[in-house]
């Protein structure tokens, strides 16, 4: 009797279930740990400071409150760095990884559909990164928010809605990155063009290029002022077009679907020849 | 999934969990704020009644020995005639007897006591001299609640009845309208008792929340912007351009120059974006206004707009090489001998 082929989402659930092990405890993680440690020392050290100082935090001379300090962090360093920098690095390389190590057929071989290989490494990956982010971020709110005034109790909506922003984002550049670490050659450097050469440049000006990024749907959940740190921050703040949130989760809601649909057809159809 | 996969997530989670659920609980309980922090403000606040439409504090010492004030008095010769007034009918000069005050007024029509406000002073009092002052002025000595209450007579009254004169406690002096200095020394004897009637603006917690906001600076003000409009009586057509700001603040810390912050509440996150770009609109402008003028352009550079959600806040640092510009001018315009 023929046994009846497992579903793409069960054999996903089976890949995810193994690579989420070899993602957490990769070398990749090493260079994770430091990238989601930084903000959280920085954010300790910062409360050191102002525990020892009479005088607050200062910005630009002027007193800043907990809450502005923390929404600085998440723009310049969750949502303009980290987030698109995790989506570059572990994207591209949910399928690129096992060409690069000659793994790939070990994985084809097995009775699974191709396209769940991929699903299952990409819910891995979502799951890596969300378990990383979020708790850094709660670390970093509880040592910012209360100070300057700032109370917990005002600011956690924003946290509820950073971290949900947070897990759309990685959700929504590791779609776009699988996509192109499983479509393009050298994934990597196109991903990092991507991520801080076309987005941070098409956002600087007026039109409809902007609407071909993701950060132009991410960048509208944020409840945070845009810090004007830079004359880019201020042409960045002037051309500052913000969608709907309705049509932002949409946007991003199209932008992973179509990612992962074509991301799948393309280990569906590729021949992948190992180098010997 | 091996077991310290699981138990990185079971960890990963755990802080998430802990997080939120903390944040929630201060969210809906409000603990943080009450338990760890205090209640906020100067120990003033407990003898201001609760419907106060504009409360303002200033450390008063602090801003007087502030080299920016040094340096502007020496500068800019300004007139203090209503100093030397309030030293004529009180006897308290501002300088040397006040550490600090805190100011409150009501002018809501619908509240308990139309247009009448106070003035919390502590600091170091001659009470004697004070009391004869007043006496000499025609004013009426009382004992209210085991309190001296100095009323004074018909000439001096203010919108909210006849200016009168407190001695609270050791060091703190009230002045202001006869109602609310009385509500003061009610709460005084009584303390904050809603069931009694006797309700202090500690219990306003939407307040006291600016309230601790607010705390860094040396001089603050916090007040209800919706009251203060639907009293200034104004036009239609201007009401309806006003943006519609529920609650408004400034803090500010004086010493070698000015930094603060301009925060204000809007009635909706729709509200607050509207004047957001407005500001930021300002704010674009005078950057690119000021490219020529380093010491305005320091100021500009120094605005910062803040806040989330119904939340504006603007802050600003104005350095004391700012100052000295304005005095150089106004020295410049005075006529050469």
């Amino acid at each position: 009797m023929q046994q009846k082929p497992p579903s793409v989402l069960s054999s996903a659930m089976r890949v995810f279930d193994l690579s989420l092990g070899q993602m957490l405890w990769s070398r990749r993680s090493v260079f994770l740990g430091i990238l989601l440690g930084g903000p959280v020392f920085l954010a300790a050290a910062v409360r050191l400071i102002v525990e020892m100082s009479a005088r607050g935090f200062r910005i630009n001379g002027a007193t800043a409150s907990g809450s502005a300090v923390f929404g600085l962090i998440m723009w310049l360093l969750y949502i303009r760095f980290i987030i698109p920098i995790l989506g570059v690095f572990f994207g591209t390389s949910l399928i690129a990884d096992e060409v690069d190590d000659k793994t790939i057929t070990y994985l084809f071989t097995r009775p699974v559909p191709r396209r769940a290989v991929l699903l299952g490494k990409y819910f891995a990956y979502v799951a890596c990164t969300v378990l990383l982010v979020l708790p850094s971020v709660i670390l970093v709110f509880f040592l910012i928010v209360p100070m300057g005034g700032s109370t917990i109790a005002s600011a956690f909506p924003s946290l509820v809605t950073d971290l949900g922003m947070l897990a759309l984002g990685l959700i929504a550049y590791g779609a776009v990155f699988a996509l192109v670490g499983t479509r393009l050659k050298r994934p990597l450097i196109v991903g990092l063009v991507f991520a801080f050469g076309w987005e941070p440049a098409v956002m600087l000006f007026p039109g409809y290029l902007k609407r071909l990024t993701v950060a132009y749907y991410l960048q509208a959940l944020v409840n945070h002022e845009m810090p004007q740190d830079s004359a880019a921050s201020v042409l960045l703040t002037l051309f500052h077009e913000v969608p709907s949130v309705a049509m932002s989760l949409l946007g991003m809601a199209v932008i992973v679907a179509v990612s992962l649909w074509f991301a799948g057809r393309a280990v569906e159809n590729r021949e992948y020849v190992l180098e010997q | 999934m091996t077991t310290r996969t699981r138990y990185f997530v079971i960890a990963s989670l755990l802080v998430i969990g802990v997080g939120l659920g903390t944040g929630l609980v201060a969210y809906y309980v409000g603990f943080p704020a009450g338990a760890f922090a205090g209640r906020g403000g100067p120990a003033e606040l407990d003898y201001v009644p609760r419907d106060a439409t504009v409360l303002a504090y200033a450390d008063v010492r602090d801003v007087m020995t502030s080299e920016l004030r040094q340096k502007l008095r020496s500068a800019v010769p300004i007139p203090e005639n209503g100093q030397h007034e309030l030293e004529a009918q009180t006897g308290i000069n501002i300088e040397t007897d006040i550490d600090r005050i805190v100011a409150c007024l009501y002018p809501q029509r619908e509240s308990t006591i139309p247009g009448a406000g106070m003035v919390l002073m502590r600091g170091r009092f001659d009470a004697g001299r004070i009391e004869g002052l007043m006496r000499d002025h025609g004013g009426q000595v009382e004992e209210y609640k085991t309190k001296r209450l100095i009323v004074a007579s018909e000439t001096h009254v203010l919108p909210g009845g006849a200016f009168a004169v407190a001695f609270v406690e050791p060091g703190l002096v009230a002045l202001g309208s006869d109602r609310v200095v009385r509500m003061a020394v009610d709460l005084h004897q009584a303390g904050n008792n809603p069931n009694a009637g006797v309700e202090s603006i500690t219990g306003n917690e939407e307040l006291m929340s600016l309230v601790r906001s607010l705390e860094t600076g040396n001089a603050w003000a916090v007040g209800n912007f919706d009251a203060l409009r639907s009293r200034a009586r104004l036009p239609e057509n201007v009401q309806s351009q006003i943006p519609a700001i529920t609650w408004f603040a400034v803090s500010t810390h004086i010493n070698g120059g000015i930094r603060g912050v301009l925060r204000a509440d809007t009635r909706d996150e729709e509200a607050a974006n509207n004047l957001r770009d407005v500001v930021r609109g300002f704010l674009a402008l005078g950057k690119l206004q000021t490219g020529g003028r380093p010491e305005i352009q320091a100021l500009m550079q120094s605005l910062e707009l803040g806040g989330t959600g119904k939340t504006v806040a603007l802050s600003f640092d104005v350095p004391l090489q700012v100052f000295d510009l304005i005095s150089g001018m106004h020295l410049k315009d005075l006529p050469k001998h």
